[in-house]
């Protein structure tokens, strides 16, 4: 017993085991629901709720009509599944007892986190999605939009973490000579029982929602919890994937999130076929493929994407704040942008929603999306290879001069 | 759990996100002459996986397995 308990609190989850489970819930979420797992069309309601408060009549805002800006974000699924996912990676960190209170040592972090944030924001709702809706949910739902934004992301991390090379943007760190002492650890543990008390209120909160008959409030809070889980424990990190494989030659992520998009993908061509719930689809513009360049360079520059920003603001790390209101803030821009500034007319009119499914039917739509992302899990391998290849000569070339 | 070396020289990574404690490591041990002993003190959840993997990666021997202390997680890695 002690030992699942370990294994299951204290220590992270291997990020394959973390993906396949996101890629199978969010079918089976969208099976009950109709609806996929996202988050920043929330998070541009956050700010319309916002710009409301203050007094500004967003009544005509035409973005605000395309993401429904109707309720409070307490009466809609999509609200309970950022909240949920809130609750389930903190109470995940509270039971790990990681909850640590983290300041950034250097200052430029927060300006970087805030403009990055900003940027990854406007990029995400511009696309119609983040690394969700547009992406990790997007491919199963056979939507073309997310092939372009996959894509695009690629790019824009790659010279985003070319920025995060650089002396000014990176800093110093603090090296010293010797050994220096670790922080003093507390010996009374009390974050668990912190965890304990949330997981009641919410479990009677979720079991309010059915009982009241709210069942889409319901399912929104009880995926939400557990994708809350899953990003925490897996250490999912969308950014990374890319990132790390541009600047280390790591792998492992962006793998994980293939597999997770695989098996999404099949369940929810079975779940499609099936029950004949109709795909989400969304526009697949030059727009896309803009929005796409731009939340990657955006969620390099954070450290973060709107998903991973979730569970490390709950670790305690207090640079994802800024992150977090960047986010709100480059999505509320962009609905502004949309009508008021022509984006819509520039860059989003001329396209139109495209589904594998529509074009060439279930089988053909699977196939598909299971040989694209197969190519994509081999340029993966490719390029790891490529770092280690050059790495080892590297490494070779010191040994053989010193 | 004590080193069986004194380390040379100390990351001291506490407060910093990822990608920053994998290239500050990285960067620390290939300015380190070889056979100097890092010693790495993160408290980045991510970076307890990654900084680990990605020095073995890059060809660095740990002087001893890494130790969990509270929040944060000390690395002891031969440059």
């Amino acid at each position: 017993m002690k030992t699942i308990i370990q294994t299951i609190f204290q220590r992270y989850w291997h990020p394959y085991t973390a993906l396949i489970l996101a890629g199978l819930l969010s079918a089976i979420y969208f099976g009950l629901t109709a609806t996929v797992w996202a988050v920043t069309g929330e998070f541009t309601r956050f700010g319309g709720h916002i710009l409301q408060f203050i007094g500004v009549d967003v009544s005509d805002w035409a973005y605000f009509q395309l993401v429904h800006l109707e309720g409070t974000t307490w009466s809609r699924p999509d609200g309970w599944i950022v909240w949920g996912m809130f609750i389930g990676a903190l109470i995940m960190v509270l039971y790990s007892n990681s909850f640590k209170i983290r300041l950034p040592q250097q200052k430029r972090r927060y300006v970087q986190g805030l403009v990055g944030g900003i940027i990854a924001g406007f990029g995400a709702r511009l696309a119609l999605g983040c690394n969700l809706a547009a992406f990790f949910t997007g491919v199963p739902q056979f939507s073309i939009h997310s092939w372009i934004f996959i894509v695009a992301t690629g790019i824009g991390t790659f010279f985003g973490a070319k920025v995060t090379k650089m002396r000014w943007w990176k800093g110093k760190p603090s090296l010293m000579r010797g050994a220096a002492a670790p922080s003093k650890v507390n010996k009374h543990v009390v974050q668990p029982y912190v965890g304990g008390v949330i997981t009641i209120a919410y479990a009677a909160l979720v079991i309010y929602f059915f009982a009241s008959g709210k069942t889409l409030l319901g399912f929104g809070a009880l995926f939400g919890l557990a994708f809350g889980i899953l990003i925490e424990r897996g250490q999912i990190c969308f950014t990374s994937a890319f990132r790390d494989l541009w600047l280390v030659g790591r792998s492992l992520m962006a793998k994980a999130i293939i597999a997770g998009m695989a098996i999404s993908s099949i369940l929810t061509i079975i779940v499609i076929v099936l029950y004949d719930i109709p795909p989400i689809t969304k526009i697949a513009a030059l727009s896309t493929f803009v929005g796409g360049v731009l939340f990657g360079l955006g969620i390099v520059m954070a450290s973060s994407c709107e998903t991973g920003m979730m569970y490390r603001l709950m670790e305690g790390q207090v640079l994802y704040l800024t992150v977090f209101i960047g986010n709100i803030v480059g999505a509320t821009f962009l609905a502004y942008a949309w009508d008021h500034l022509g984006i819509y007319n520039l860059l989003v009119k001329s396209g139109s929603p495209i589904n594998l499914l529509d074009s060439i039917g279930p089988i053909g739509a699977i196939a598909a999306t299971l040989a694209m992302l197969g190519t994509l899990y081999g340029l993966t391998v490719y390029w790891e290879k490529r770092y280690q290849r050059n790495m080892q000569m590297k490494r070779g070339a010191k040994t053989h001069a010193s | 759990m004590q080193a069986e070396k004194k380390a040379d020289f100390t990351l001291d990574l506490r407060g910093e996100s990822c990608p920053y404690p994998v290239i500050y490591t990285l960067e620390a041990l290939e300015g380190m002459n070889e056979g100097e002993l890092l010693q790495v003190i993160t408290d980045c959840p991510s970076s307890f996986r990654n900084v680990p993997e990605e020095a073995l990666k890059h060809g660095y021997t740990f002087a001893q397995d890494p130790v969990k202390n509270g929040q944060e997680y000390l690395f002891y890695i031969y440059a």
